[in-house]
C-alpha cells in the first residue's frame, strides 16, 4: 500500500497537475498576508487560514486521484482493492499536508507576535481538520465518482460554497464547522470549543470518506 | 475458479450485458473469451480480475495474485519504463531483477530509458504485458493480447502463457486474432446475447499429437502453409477445386480432411477476400469457432 502511494504521489507530483493547487495557493497566501497579522489575532488568522484553504486541499486531492489514467487504476486495483483506495487517501492526505505546511510556515513569517505553543497547536489542529475535510470532498469529486469534469468542478466549488453556509447557519453541526473555526478564533474561544469542534470536523470527512469507499465498490 | 449464476449490468436501467453466466476454471487452464465486439468480452475479463462486482451471482475461489493487462495500457503517465516497472515490482512486492528478465523476454531491452507516452502501441502494449507478468500470477488476465505486438512477441507469448497454465495458474485470454489455437487444451467460451458458452475445444489442440504441413496454392502463384495442426491430407484428387465466385474473389476448397482420430471432417478453404475486409470476415469467422490464418497476396 505504501509503494501504491509513493507510486500515485511520483506520479502527480511529476505531472503538471501537481502545480494547479499551488498555483492557486500562492496567491491566496499573498492576499491573506499581504500585511502583517496584528498582535494578539494569531488565533483568528490561523483559523481564517484553515477555512479559506479547504478547497485548495480539495483541488489537490482531487487532481492526484485523477491523475491516473482509468486502466492504471485497474492495474493498481488488480494488485490490491483495499489498497488502492487506501494508497489515493494517504497519497492526497500526504501532498495535502505540504499544501498547508506552506500555508503555516507563511502565516507563521507574518505574525507579529509570538503566539505561543498553544495557539500554534490549535492552528495545526484546525489545518490538520481543513486538509481531512479537504481529501474527502476531493475524493467525492474524483473521476471515479463524478466522471464528468465539468460536473466534477461545480460539486466541488458548491460543496465547499454549502460548507461555509450550513457552518454560518443554526444547523451548523450538519457539516464541517469551518465558520465556528474562524469565529471562536477571532473571540478567542476556540481553545474551550475545541473538543467538540474537533468531534464535528472530523465525523462528517470520515463519513464522506466511508461514502467514498462505498460508491468505489461499484465503480473501479 | 467457480462462476455461478452470473449476472451483470452497468446501471438499473440498461440491459444486461451478462445473465445466468456460469462456468469452472481449474489450475492450469487457459480459455480464450470469443464473441463479436460490444457483446461484453472486456466486462467479463474485468469480472473475473474482480474489478467489477456482479450484481447477481458469485465468482468464487479466485487465486489471491492476479494480473491483469488492460486492452490498452495506459502510456498517458510520467514515467520511463524502467521506473514505471520498478515501482510496479515494488507495489506487487516482487524482486526487481525480474524487471530484466521479462523486458529481455519480451524483447523490450532497448525500451527501459525511453518514457511511456514516447512508445508506440505496441511497445506501449508489452510494458502491459510486462506488469501483469511480473508478480508470477495465479489468475492472469490478458485483453487482446496480441494487438500491435511484433512477430518475435507474438510467437514468444502463447509459450509464456504455456508456462503459466504448466505452473497452475489460469490464464484467460480475449483474442481475435486467434493466436492462442494452437495451445493444447485450449478452453473457448464464447460471449454472446449476454450469455457464456463454452465451445468445443480447437480441433487443432484436440487432435494435438501431430502437425501435418500442406501447401495450399493461392491464386498468384505462391505457396502458404494454411493447414492447423491435426489434419491429415485426403486423396489428392479430392481437393483443390479451385473456382471463383460472383464477385471474380478466388476460391479454393481443399476437399475433405479429416481428423486422424475419427473426429468429425474438416475442410480447409481459401477465401481470397479484399484487405480492407479481411480483419473482419477473420473475426466473424474466428468468434464462430473456425480456423483462420492470414496471408497477403498482391493483386492479380
Amino acid at each position: 500500500m505504501i509503494a501504491l502511494a509513493r507510486f500515485r504521489l511520483a506520479g502527480y507530483a511529476r505531472s503538471h497537475r501537481a502545480l494547479q493547487p499551488l498555483i492557486a495557493l500562492l496567491p491566496l497566501l499573498a492576499i491573506m498576508y499581504a500585511t502583517p497579522v496584528p498582535a494578539g489575532e494569531e488565533l483568528g488568522a490561523m483559523a481564517d487560514s484553515a477555512g479559506i484553504l479547504l478547497p485548495v486541499f480539495a483541488w489537490a486531492a482531487r487532481g492526484l486521484l485523477d491523475t491516473e489514467p482509468d486502466e492504471q487504476r485497474m492495474i493498481s486495483i488488480v494488485t490490491n482493492r483495499r489498497g488502492e483506495l487506501l494508497s489515493g487517501i494517504i497519497a492526497a492526505c500526504v501532498f495535502a499536508l505540504g499544501l498547508a505546511v506552506i500555508g503555516e510556515l507563511a502565516l507563521l513569517a507574518r505574525l507579529s507576535a509570538d503566539p505561543g505553543i498553544g495557539a500554534l497547536m490549535v492552528g495545526v489542529c484546525l489545518h490538520l481538520f481543513s486538509v481531512i475535510a479537504g481529501v474527502a470532498l476531493g475524493a467525492l469529486t474524483s473521476r471515479p465518482i463524478l466522471p464528468s469534469p465539468a460536473v466534477s468542478n461545480l460539486v466541488l466549488i458548491l460543496g465547499y460554497l454549502a460548507i461555509l453556509l450550513v457552518s454560518a447557519s443554526g444547523a451548523r453541526w450538519l457539516t464541517v464547522p469551518v465558520m465556528s473555526w474562524m469565529k471562536d478564533g477571532h473571540h478567542d474561544v476556540l481553545m474551550g470549543h475545541l473538543p467538540l469542534l474537533a468531534v464535528q470536523s472530523l465525523l462528517w470527512p470520515l463519513l464522506g470518506l466511508a461514502g467514498y469507499a462505498w460508491l468505489r465498490r461499484t465503480r473501479p | 475458479m467457480r462462476v455461478t449464476n452470473l449476472f451483470f449490468r452497468y446501471g438499473r436501467r440498461n440491459p444486461w450485458v451478462l445473465s445466468n453466466a456460469g462456468f469452472v476454471l481449474s489450475p492450469g487452464d487457459v480459455t480464450e473469451v470469443l464473441g463479436p465486439n460490444g457483446t461484453g468480452k472486456s466486462t467479463l475479463l474485468r469480472l473475473l480480475a474482480g474489478l467489477l462486482r456482479p450484481v447477481k451471482g458469485t465468482i468464487d475461489e479466485r487465486p489471491d495474485v492476479v494480473g491483469y493487462a488492460p486492452e490498452r495500457f495506459p502510456a498517458a503517465q510520467p514515467f520511463t519504463v524502467a521506473a514505471y516497472l520498478r515501482h510496479m515490482a515494488a507495489i506487487r512486492g516482487t524482486d526487481p531483477r525480474r524487471i530484466d528478465e521479462w523486458s529481455e523476454r519480451l524483447g523490450m531491452d532497448q525500451l527501459m530509458g525511453h518514457r511511456l507516452p514516447d512508445l508506440s502501441k505496441g511497445s506501449a502494449h508489452k510494458v502491459g504485458l510486462a506488469q501483469a507478468l511480473l508478480c508470477e500470477p495465479g489468475l492472469l488476465i490478458l485483453d487482446e493480447p496480441f494487438a500491435g505486438l511484433d512477430a518475435t512477441t507474438r510467437a514468444e507469448l502463447p509459450q509464456i502463457i504455456g508456462e503459466v497454465s504448466a505452473r497452475g495458474g489460469i490464464v484467460v485470454v480475449s483474442d481475435h486474432q486467434g493466436e492462442l489455437r494452437a495451445l493444447p487444451d485450449l478452453r473457448r467460451h464464447e460471449v454472446r446475447n449476454g450469455t457464456i458458452q463454452e465451445l468445443p475445444r480447437n480441433a487443432g489442440s484436440d487432435a494435438g499429437a501431430r502437425v501435418t504441413a500442406r501447401n495450399g496454392t493461392a491464386q498468384n502463384g505462391t505457396t502458404q502453409d494454411i493447414t492447423p495442426r491435426g489434419i491429415t491430407p485426403q486423396d489428392d484428387s479430392a481437393r483443390d477445386d479451385s473456382a471463383r465466385d460472383d464477385m471474380g474473389r478466388g476460391i479454393t476448397v481443399q476437399g475433405a480432411a479429416v481428423l486422424e482420430d475419427s473426429s468429425p471432417a474438416v475442410t480447409v478453404l481459401e477465401v481470397a477476400v479484399a484487405t480492407s475486409k479481411a480483419e473482419e470476415l477473420a473475426s466473424r469467422l474466428r468468434a464462430e469457432g473456425h480456423v483462420v490464418r492470414i496471408a497477403r497476396e498482391a493483386a492479380e
